[in-house]
């Protein structure tokens, strides 16, 4: 079909695959040791009230956003969903670093072991991957469209 | 197209951000606010004289002889700082202990004049010594483990322990009668359990020389008792707040063994000292028409008579730069915060922190 000598073509796919290889790590990481996270969670001071809903519903969000992410036909808005939720994290981690009494962990997996400085760049790094997903995908989708 | 484009990141952006800042502030809300008590705030109950800085912020208060305050220190266990209030002349002490065979972990100086006590409850052993000469005597050993004592006479030690029966947390007595063997008492039907026995009972032990009676203040319920030299209750009284059961979820951590909480317990009462009939008690709960700022700048100390069975009145212990105070303590003329590395030092207002007077001899 089209032959990827441009890397401009290749950023989406790039994008597509290190968010999957992400999410899915670290949606497993957290079922794995699902007791541990939940408390940690619930001793979060902001998410404390919702702390059931919360620790159920962010590994199944991330699997969601994965099995989008592997359909070309949903890329787009899997792309958006990944920004949205990282621009989340990240303000929580803000809000945590900054205004909190207390600040607890709850990542999963290698994760743990960063800094939160570390942190604030992993995210805004895979922010930017997102950005880059969804602006170079629109192009493609474009061109398709008028296909169509 | 593309300007479409931003305008969606921006406002997806915003959006998710957005919704996190809310939840933050909803559950800020709920944890600080409580509508349901009021207090009251007199001009200048306490009026700041000093700050003196003693370069490390692992002091703890051992206890105050006259107008000379001591500070133990967690790094450093056998100092002792001596600061005399009036001069602001300090002293550095160094304990001496005969016969000492014992590796300790957790080692506390409380001093009762006119003796000083050294205790370590994971040994467990207790070493005394006379104020001044600061040579300590062997007092107690492998009698009892506790995990907290302070000293309330020459010969009598108050503890909190845990029950070897039924491993739930107990006060109790160490003493010793003309026997000079020691002897332990525990009164297991004080602390009231409300969930494990151990972490809901958890809180504050305190002890007043003048009133000649001791007081456990709850860390996580509207509830503080008092008890008798021998330890006997006298009564059971509420704070200003309303939450009169612990706010507590525990939960056991599948195949490790380990109990954790499973939420932040919302703590009633943060640290409590007791002065002849008053309790005064730290809050982090604010009540009506009560300003959220003030927690950023302040700590609220509300002051409670048991003998009255009334709550008085409520002052502000300010905050140096944005640390909060970690500890404090009072004899008659003075209250002092620790903050960081420095001492705060007040001067009372002998008229606001009167106490009634003295029918409380009749009964001792």
């Amino acid at each position: 079909m089209i032959k990827f000598n441009n890397i401009v073509d290749s950023i989406p796919t790039i994008a597509r695959t290190l968010l999957i290889i992400l999410f899915v790590y670290a949606a497993s990481s957290k079922f794995l040791d699902f007791s541990n996270f939940q408390i940690q969670l619930g001793q979060s001071p902001i998410l404390t009230a919702y702390a059931e809903w919360v620790s159920w519903g962010i590994p199944i969000l991330e699997l969601l956003i994965v099995a989008f992410l592997s359909f070309p036909k949903y890329v787009y808005y899997a792309f958006f969903a990944s920004y949205s939720l990282m621009i989340m994290f990240t303000t929580y981690i803000i809000i945590i670093l900054n205004f909190s009494d207390f600040i607890p962990c709850s990542c999963g997996g290698v994760l743990e072991k960063l800094s939160w400085t570390e942190h604030m760049l992993l995210n805004v790094l895979l922010i930017a991957i997102a950005i880059l997903g969804i602006v170079f995908t629109t192009n493609k989708n474009h061109k398709t469209n008028k296909l169509l | 197209m593309k300007t479409r484009e931003i305008i969606i990141l921006f406002s997806v952006g915003i959006f998710s951000s957005l919704t996190v800042i809310v939840l933050f502030l909803l559950s800020e809300h709920t944890v600080h606010r409580n509508n349901a008590f009021t207090r009251r705030y007199p001009h200048h109950p306490i009026t700041k004289k000093y700050d003196l800085s003693v370069r490390f912020n692992s002091y703890y208060v051992s206890g105050f002889d006259g107008d000379h305050l001591y500070l133990g220190n967690k790094t450093a266990p056998l100092h002792l700082l001596e600061i005399n209030l009036k001069t602001k002349d300090t002293n550095h002490i160094q304990l001496t202990l005969e016969n000492n065979n014992f590796t300790f972990r957790s080692l506390k100086v409380k001093l009762k004049p006119p003796y000083f006590f050294i205790m370590d409850g994971t040994v467990p052993c207790i070493y005394r010594g006379r104020i001044g000469d600061w040579k300590a005597h062997l007092w107690m050993e492998n009698y009892a483990y506790f995990s907290n004592a302070i000293p309330i006479d020459s010969n009598k030690v108050y503890i909190s322990t845990t029950d070897s029966e039924s491993l739930m947390t107990t006060l109790g007595l160490i003493q010793k009668q003309e026997s000079d063997t020691a002897s332990i008492f525990l009164n297991s039907d004080l602390l009231e359990k409300q969930f494990d026995g151990v972490f809901d009972v958890d809180g504050l032990m305190v002890s007043s020389s003048k009133s000649n009676s001791q007081g456990y203040v709850y860390y996580y319920r509207n509830e503080f008792m008092l008890m008798d030299s021998d330890l006997n209750l006298i009564k059971r009284q509420r704070s200003i707040d309303t939450i009169k059961i612990a706010q507590l979820q525990i939960v056991n951590i599948e195949n490790s063994n380990v109990t954790k909480f499973n939420a932040p317990p919302t703590i009633v009462n943060k640290l409590a000292i007791m002065y002849e009939d008053l309790i005064l008690i730290k809050s982090d709960r604010l009540g009506k028409y009560e300003d959220e700022i003030m927690l950023n700048e302040a700590s609220i100390v509300d002051v409670y008579n048991w003998q009255k069975e009334s709550y008085e009145f409520s002052f502000y212990f300010y905050d140096i730069g944005k640390e909060k105070m970690r500890e404090f303590s009072m004899n008659d003329t003075f209250m002092i915060g620790l903050i960081d590395d420095k001492v705060s030092v007040y001067e009372i207002n002998k008229e606001q922190f009167k106490t009634t007077p003295r029918n409380s001899d009749e009964i001792n």
